[in-house]
């Protein structure tokens, strides 16, 4: 007994005196996610409430995301230790002098879409010509702007925000969604699969890769430990709550009922598992945590050709999770 | 017995009933429990699509009433010109007015206020602490970027907002009303937006009305909005989080998934909504709220509805399961008062089957058709009482064979007869008028009785007709009317065992005191006319023809215990007859001898031999002396002549007399005493032979009666 004591005391000693606030064995650090709490970030709240951030040494503070919170202010501010953002976000504050790093990207292939109504008309892109579309604005514009495009196509532009209520109400004839959450939404207000067309961005050469893990340049030179740990503590998360979605979806829940985001399990259990078909593309787990450079470059040179950026920052710049 | 039953009557008839019963009842109750079911349901769904209706009236209303506040707002904004001062004033008037008005806002587009203020939207609510404000135009906030102003804007119509809970405590549910207002042109036509003016409108009446409701009802109502969320639900962690569809989803319930697009596609309806909402089974009632698109909806569990339908057909079912058995109990009991009485009368067909026909049936006494029946049943046995009654009777009168004949034959009765070839039999008690000269009547009735009696049993054994009994005399015939093709056996054989039974009568005649009687019989055998003889009042069944009167003519041959057989009938039977004597006769009529046979025994099937009648003689010591008159035709000579009697056997005696006596004839013989004829000691005998020596005639006479004195005579000579 005096022995275990003796132990703990050195312990201490030893790495007490290093660390910032809450558990003095810890690190602690900041993360935020860019949204409100939902299963798009199942990954980092099972690596918590899993306990795999303390075992890696780390004492995480998950914020709240959201609309209040851009995740990317968050870690220029100082806020954030590290934040969750579209790499097509990143790449442009990057090239806009950001010095902020990819330490790992999380989802694979895009689940940005188009949504209409079969019932307007629109079956085929072209239907499309014409036609009010909401979109959301900021970067979730930037694959639709791609695609109208290349494809030469005329749209009324209606800024579209938080919900899907204007394209419900008719407002809109098509809008942009996510494939796991909007897209959801809309079936469950009713419609059914076949009454909707969709379009997704992944089928028309413009499949970006979206979340990624960020951080600021500096605090992966200063702390390139703690970042690793982080992403590898992240990285297990995920696997846990890809394997385990009824445990997930109840820690999601309860997350999500503390932030009263109003949604319902039926919903975040869509979403994990178009988390999972993200994550694992085609069910291909060896890709977990990496950034595609061939991906990279698409995403670079669509910003390029629809001038958000001037030029491309370099790969080995950007990205520094796993090889 | 199981069996038994199961094929009664009562079994059938119970069975029958029974199914007949369970499937009319089935049937009826079947038909009366779909009906009413349907006249329930009719009347449910109309009375559940009329709450359905009238709630969301209700609350149509209500929304209304609210949604005229932003509406009048818009209007003022429209209409007049107008600064922040008096604005505020308005908006602040409007909201602490309305208890049901949380708050109101009136948010500009960009720069539409005035062209300074990039963002403006002032904004008035309530606090416990009393009235607010609020400037909404903050870049945190970005009202242009909410719902409740973009999507007017866009719409350039009023909407109502999702249903949200407040920021501050998150229990009240609130919608936000939002009327867009137009810059108006100076002809007054409505040209861009210019803004919205909001009413944020506390939710609690809509839930208190709903809760309310559901503690008044046996199932339970909500709202949802048009996307399926529930606005209002029992279980209050549904609000604004599930909807219908997730709840499809989750439950893996695709019917509630169809039912949820059914609401939102009509406007209302009512429909089985099975266990999608509640464990019972459930219908739902749906009415639209119009100006939000909302849903107001009725949970009516069926087994409520149904509750009174179901009661009424328990009590129906259980009153037929009465009714059936007591259907299946009748049935037994009628079945069984009908078939007793059949086994009553099959018991007594048994009886009159074996010749029983004293019967009683209990069922005569009824006067249904079972009684009908017993009446007649037992008409039919008294019937046939009566008819053997008569055949016995008429049998008496008439051989049976006759009698069957009559009753059996249509033709029965006809008068006429036809040839036929039969056997005829005459008997005779011989000396019979003497025998019984003396007697007293009842004697010779006893007498005569117990020799016919036996006679004509015997007859009948043989299927002998008897044709005529005249006194002691029977004139019987066999083959006919029934042909019998051994008739001339039937006839010999039945004339031997007559001879029999005669010891035996003897016997009885001796105890009783009465004469011994002796028979002789002559059997013939000839094609003579048989039929029915007489006039339409009286008919006789018999036989004539020579041959009839041959047999009586060869009957006055024969002796007491012979049977005499005619030529004919002896031809038929030589092979089995044993002939003891041939007899050759005259006869009137025949030119030659006539033979007739002295038959003893027939062998044969019939097999019967009669005692041998050798006479064994005794020479008198003392011979008699007698007078002897010959006998003609019943009557007596009066000349009497004198003989000598000198031997004597039982039945049998030689004289000797000085004149020829005619052979087969018969003679008197009265014995003589020492000195004179003893009167009274009289003898009846036939002449059998005649031996003429020197004008001395030895004759042989066979006894056909002796006095009793004139027996005591010839036992005291032959003691001598």
């Amino acid at each position: 007994m005096k022995k275990v004591i003796l132990v703990l005391t050195f312990l201490w000693a030893l790495f007490g005196t290093n660390l910032v606030g809450g558990d003095s064995a810890l690190t602690h650090v900041t993360f935020v996610p860019q949204w409100v709490p939902q299963a798009q970030f199942a990954g980092y709240m099972m690596a918590f409430e899993k306990g795999f951030y303390k075992n890696v040494g780390l004492d995480v503070e998950i914020l709240r995301g959201g609309p209040a919170n851009p995740p990317l202010e968050s870690l220029k501010s100082g806020l954030a230790t590290f934040c969750t953002a579209w790499i097509s976000t990143a790449v442009q504050q990057r090239a806009a002098g950001l010095k902020l790093v990819n330490l790992a990207q999380i989802v694979q292939r895009s689940a940005l879409m188009l949504i209409a109504k079969k019932s307007s008309g629109i079956n085929t892109l072209n239907n499309l010509d014409g036609r009010r579309i909401g979109l959301w604005q900021g970067d979730f514009r930037i694959q639709p702007l791609a695609l109208f495009k290349m494809r030469h196509l005329d749209v009324i532009e209606i800024p579209m925000y938080s919900t899907v209520n204007l394209f419900l109400k008719g407002g809109v004839d098509a809008i942009s969604a996510m494939w796991y959450n909007e897209y959801h939404t809309l079936l469950n207000s009713g419609f059914n699969q076949d009454e909707l067309t969709t379009f997704f961005f992944s089928d028309y050469g413009l499949n970006f890769p979206e979340d990624g893990i960020y951080c600021l340049e500096k605090t992966l030179n200063e702390n390139p430990k703690v970042c690793e740990s982080f992403v590898q503590a992240s990285l297990k998360g995920w696997i846990y709550a890809l394997d385990h979605q009824d445990e997930t979806l109840d820690v999601v829940m309860s997350y999500a009922d503390a932030a009263h985001t109003g949604t319902n399990r039926a919903h975040q259990m869509w979403m994990l598992a178009r988390m999972k078909d993200l994550i694992y593309p085609n069910g291909e787990k060896s890709l977990l945590g990496k950034l595609d450079q061939k991906q990279y470059e698409l995403v670079t040179k669509t910003l390029q050709s629809l001038q958000l950026i001037d030029k491309q920052p370099l790969f080995t710049d950007f990205y520094r999770g796993r090889q | 017995m199981r069996k038994r039953f199961r094929s009664s009557i009562a079994f059938k008839l119970a069975l029958f009933v029974l199914c007949g019963s369970v499937a009319v009842f089935s049937i009826v109750l079947l038909y009366s429990y779909v009906y009413s079911r349907q006249i329930i349901l009719d009347e449910a769904k109309g009375k559940a699509l009329n709450l359905a209706l009238a709630m969301s009236r209700k609350i149509e209303q209500q929304f209304i009433a609210v949604g005229k506040l932003p509406k009048s707002l818009a209007g003022f904004l429209e209409s007049s010109a107008f600064d922040q001062k008096t604005l505020f004033s308005v908006m602040k008037r409007m909201v602490s007015d309305n208890s049901e008005i949380y708050g109101m806002a009136v948010a500009f587009q960009p720069y539409a206020f005035d062209l300074k203020t990039q963002a403006y939207a002032p904004y008035f609510y309530k606090t416990g602490q009393g009235l607010q404000f609020c400037e909404l135009g903050t870049p945190k906030y970005d009202y242009f970027q909410q719902d409740w102003f973009h999507i007017p804007i866009e719409l350039k119509a009023p909407v109502p907002s999702e249903p949200y809970f407040d920021e501050g405590g998150g229990n009240i549910l609130m919608v936000t009303y939002s009327f867009p207002f137009f810059y108006n042109s100076d002809d007054g036509k409505r040209m861009e937006v210019r803004g919205v003016a909001t009413a944020d409108v506390d939710l609690a009446w809509l839930s208190k009305l709903i809760e309310d409701m559901n503690e008044s009802q046996k199932g339970f109502s909500f709202v949802i909005t048009d996307t399926g969320v529930f606005v209002s639900y029992p279980i209050f962690d549904y609000v604004m989080k599930e909807s219908l569809f997730s709840l499809a989803e989750s439950h893996h319930d695709p019917r509630l998934r169809e039912i949820g697009r059914q609401i939102l596609h009509s406007n209302n309806g009512f429909l089985d909504a099975g266990t999608s909402f509640s464990p019972e089974d459930s219908f739902l009632a749906y009415s639209k709220i119009l100006s939000t698109g909302w849903t107001f909806a009725s949970i009516f569990p069926k087994d409520e509805l149904f509750a009174e339908v179901s009661r009424l057909h328990r009590a129906n079912f259980l009153l037929s399961l009465v009714g059936i058995g007591l259907l299946a109990l009748l049935a037994v009991l009628v079945a069984r008062s009908i078939a007793k009485p059949l086994t009553e009368m099959a018991m007594a067909t048994k009886k009159i089957a074996v010749g029983d026909l004293n019967i009683e049936l209990d069922a005569v006494h009824r006067t249904d058709e079972v009684g009908i029946l017993a009446q007649s049943f037992t008409q039919m046995a008294d019937g046939l009482k009566e008819r053997d009654f008569i055949r016995d009777a008429f049998g008496r009168y008439v051989t049976q064979e006759v009698v069957n004949r009559l009753l059996n034959s249509h033709d029965g009765l006809k008068l006429g007869g036809e040839i036929r070839e039969i056997s005829m039999m005459m008997s005779d008690i011989r000396g019979f008028t003497a025998l019984t000269a003396n007697m007293k009547p009842e004697d010779i009735i006893t007498l005569l009785n117990r020799y016919l009696g036996e006679m004509v049993d015997i007859l009948l054994d043989f299927r002998g007709i008897i044709d005529e009994i005249i006194g002691d005399g029977i004139l019987s015939f066999f083959g006919a009317p029934e042909p019998l093709e051994d008739h001339p056996e039937r006839a010999v054989a039945c004339a031997l065992k007559m001879q029999q039974a005669m010891a035996e009568i003897n016997t009885r005649n001796m105890v009783d005191g009465l004469p011994m009687l002796e028979m002789g019989i002559a059997v013939n055998t000839g094609s003579v006319v048989v039929g029915n003889i007489g006039s339409d009042k009286r008919v006789k069944y018999g036989a004539v023809g020579p041959d009839v009167n041959f047999t009586g003519r060869m009957e006055s041959f024969s002796v007491g215990g012979q049977v005499l057989v005619s030529q004919s009938t002896y031809e038929r039977l030589s092979s089995i007859l044993v002939v003891k004597n041939i007899l050759e006769v005259e006869m009137k009529g025949f030119e030659h001898k006539v033979k007739l046979y002295d038959v003893s025994g027939i062998r044969g099937k019939y097999r019967i031999a009669l005692r041998d009648r050798d006479e064994i003689f005794k020479v008198l010591a003392n011979p008699l002396t007698i007078t002897y008159f010959q006998l003609s035709q019943k009557t007596v000579s009066s000349k009497g002549t004198l003989g000598t009697l000198r031997e004597v056997s039982q039945r049998e005696a030689s004289i000797v007399c000085a004149e020829p006596l005619a052979l087969w004839g018969n003679i008197r013989i009265i014995l003589h005493g020492k000195h004179e004829q003893i009167s009274k000691a009289i003898i009846y005998a036939k002449v059998i032979s005649v031996d003429d020596a020197n004008d001395v005639y030895h004759v042989k006479v066979h006894f056909t009666s002796v006095s009793s004195q004139a027996m005591d005579i010839l036992e005291k000579a032959v003691c001598d």
